[in-house]
């Protein structure tokens, strides 16, 4: 485990509704934090009651531990004119925090996991797409990737195939760009924002940036929920927890690129909390 | 390593899928639509899900995540959906334990290749003249379950008990019954089961 590369990124640990209802006590990377104040004015504090530093962006709280903190990274759709914000709470999972993000990134289980909604038989296959780590700023990014879908999002009608771009800015983040249905031209935006409780426990804060003026809130996060709830029914059940970074550990397939590339990208940035790096 | 009884066969009817615990191992034990029975490592070698979860599709064990088949015969994958053309290499396969029933319950063992001299695949006898009765899990150790079973005698007919530990504090227990015991007696060990379970529990 290297907890000095992890300590060193910020991390979601609320958002306004979970503020608004008090002081919380909540756990980043092992230790208890201490979460209260407003959502103008959060005030966080370690075990020890030192203040850590905090911000807001994408509509929630961010934190970090580290001493010499990296810049958090833009997601710059959230200020395009026109998009509606769509914070969708908190999901606990009991897995490691990477296998969550990995899982964001796969398109494969789609038909099996998500069944009728983003996926169904016999549409199963995975058509060739595009991963590169892009050097400017040291992303993961797979494009051109294509899916077909039976209800691919609560804007859409019936069966569409769609297509998607994923970007990792952050070891514990991934963003999804994916067809919009009612405005072809432009993409959807939905990302996770993945808070670390312990290397083998994450708090997963999925947020939206969507064009769907439309569709109440209640039914957007119900939408989010029951995908993520669907997620966690395999993320609760994979060995070992930890992600596994030696690629004689699991076998990939090419539809695996982003996965493999992900974790190629974890193990050179020695981003191990929640890995395993080793062999076993 | 031992034979371990991990269930009955009539809870494993064709198409089912179980999991199980042999000697602190992971298991899954399923049986095809055409009656094989398997028993292999509780693990997807594609990305480490349970296959416990998984569904039988003809001869083959799916996973649930990523639909990945796995052939009765051997666990060698025969099919990933993502890539439908794809012929798998056979050294993409799930790690097989020995498996054989026999007078209605279902037996695995690590050690070994399914592909033994059948003498070597016979599971331990069980006595002649028993019928299993239940599979059930308790939350105690073999030997506070033996001791529970023994000071609460059963008297209407002849049970035999068989432990297969899962845990220092989990064990799976198999009862078998005379295989003469009218079916109020059966009625009556199976409440017998209850209690011992709730006394060693408690």
């Amino acid at each position: 485990m290297s907890l000095a590369y992890a300590r060193n990124d910020w991390y979601v640990i609320a958002d306004r509704n979970s503020l608004e209802q008090g002081p919380r006590r909540t756990r980043l990377l092992g230790d208890e934090i201490h979460v209260s104040g407003s959502y103008a004015h959060p005030v966080i504090k370690d075990a020890s009651g030192r203040m850590l530093p905090t911000q807001i962006k994408f509509d929630h709280v961010w934190t970090t531990v580290g001493d010499r903190p990296r810049p958090l990274f833009d997601i710059p759709e959230g200020n395009e004119p026109g998009r509606r914000l769509v914070p969708c709470g908190m999901v606990r999972v009991k897995c490691s925090p990477l296998r969550a993000v990995e899982n964001f990134l796969d398109i494969a289980h789609f038909p099996f996991v998500h069944t009728d909604v983003l996926g169904a038989e016999p549409y199963t296959e995975v058509e060739p797409y595009k991963v590169e780590i892009r050097e400017q700023n040291d992303e993961v990014w797979a494009t051109k990737v294509k899916f077909f879908q039976p209800l691919a999002a609560k804007s859409a009608a019936g069966g569409i195939t769609t297509d998607y771009e994923y970007r990792v800015p952050a070891p514990t983040t991934a963003v999804l760009y994916k067809t919009c249905p009612p405005k072809p031209e432009a993409q959807d935006v939905i990302t996770i924002f993945v808070q670390p409780r312990s290397e083998t426990e994450c708090d997963v804060w999925p947020w939206m940036a969507l064009y769907d003026d439309d569709t109440p809130y209640a039914d957007l996060v119900q939408f989010q929920q029951m995908i993520f709830l669907q997620d966690r029914s395999i993320l609760e059940n994979q060995r070992p927890i930890k992600l596994p970074l030696d690629p004689r550990m699991e076998i990939p397939t090419r539809s695996d690129l982003t996965s493999v590339a992900y974790r190629r990208w974890l193990k050179k940035r020695g981003a191990f909390y929640g890995a395993l790096a080793e062999t076993l | 390593m031992t034979w371990r009884p991990v269930g009955l066969t009539r809870d494993v009817p064709a198409g089912r899928v179980m999991r199980a615990w042999v000697d602190g191992q992971d298991a899954v034990v399923w049986r095809s639509t055409r009656g094989v029975l398997s028993a292999w490592d509780n693990r997807c070698p594609h990305r480490g899900m349970a296959l416990s979860h998984g569904f039988v599709r003809g001869e083959d064990l799916a996973c649930l995540y990523h639909g990945w088949h796995y052939g009765a015969e051997g666990g060698v994958c025969s099919l990933i959906p993502s890539h439908p053309d794809l012929t798998p290499p056979d050294t993409i396969k799930t790690r097989a334990f020995q498996s054989a029933e026999s007078d209605g319950v279902i037996w695995v063992r690590l050690e070994g290749s399914p592909d033994l001299a059948p003498i070597d695949l016979a599971p331990p006898a069980i006595a002649p003249g028993l019928d299993p009765l239940r599979s059930f899990e308790i939350r105690a150790s073999e030997g506070d379950i033996a001791h529970g079973a023994a000071a609460k005698p059963f008297e209407p007919a002849i049970l035999s008990l068989l432990f297969n530990p899962i845990a220092h504090d989990r064990t799976l227990v198999t009862v078998l019954i005379d295989a003469q015991a009218t079916s109020d007696q059966r009625k009556l060990a199976s409440r017998w089961c209850e209690d011992v379970r709730r006394e060693v529990e408690a």
